[in-house]
């Protein structure tokens, strides 16, 4: 399919619009003070595979941001983070969730760089395992860990929404989006 | 006591005991880093 090539005034067809690889499928302005965000009807049968970000916001605290599928605890929550600090940056380290309820570096925040989550999920809403990478991006500077983290949700289940908490603190303004990767 | 406060969508209110009870579950099995980042 060809790149979208668009002229001012040209009438979009159906075609067209379809070979926008990636679309804005969910915008949700974030509260005050909240500890928990639950973000409904983000996943469907229109497409496989998603990015969702959260930016924008500010942290009461030095926190880590968490991801679920859906709302209820389950266990089945697997992941690999690899991370250095700048200050250190030869030692490599790294962490997991080891059948969780959630994972749990999904995002970061602090009370004075703000909060970011930049999540891909992989087929939340087809009744198969979902897989999960991150691009961790501590808040801070140099002593702020930096790193990779995936993971796979163990389930085949399908999931429509998705849960972000926080390790410690709560969470003040910005935006989550959801994008859609066209299939 | 007030409970923290949950979004869900649009709706801000304060957590249900069924949440709470979830809530502080997971920030006690909540995982972090071996030392807190610095905060810079």
């Amino acid at each position: 399919m060809p790149v979208p090539d668009f002229s001012p005034g040209e009438t979009l067809t159906a075609a067209a619009m379809d070979s926008v690889g990636l679309w804005l499928v969910k915008t949700q302005a974030v509260g005050t003070g909240v500890s928990t965000i639950v973000v409904n009807d983000a996943f469907s049968a229109n497409y496989d595979n998603y990015f969702v970000t959260y930016t924008g916001g500010s942290a009461s605290a030095t926190l880590n941001l968490s991801l679920r599928l859906g709302t209820v605890t389950t266990t089945e929550y697997y992941g690999n983070i690899i991370y250095a600090l700048p200050n250190n940056p030869s030692a490599i380290l790294g962490l997991s969730n080891n059948n969780s309820a959630l994972w749990g570096f999904a995002g970061d925040g602090s009370a004075t760089g703000g909060a970011r989550l930049a999540v891909n999920l992989y087929n939340p809403f087809q009744v198969l395992r979902t897989g999960m990478s991150v691009a961790y991006m501590g808040t801070g500077s140099s002593g702020a860990p930096f790193g990779i983290y995936s993971g796979n949700h163990n389930l085949a289940i399908s999931y429509t929404s998705f849960t972000i908490g926080t390790s410690t603190g709560t969470l003040t303004g910005g935006t989550v989006r959801v994008y859609g990767y066209r299939n | 006591m007030s409970k923290p406060l949950i979004q869900i969508d649009d709706l801000v209110r304060e957590m249900t005991d069924e949440e709470h009870a979830q809530y502080l579950e997971d920030i006690a099995n909540a995982p972090s880093f071996p030392a807190d980042p610095a905060d810079a």
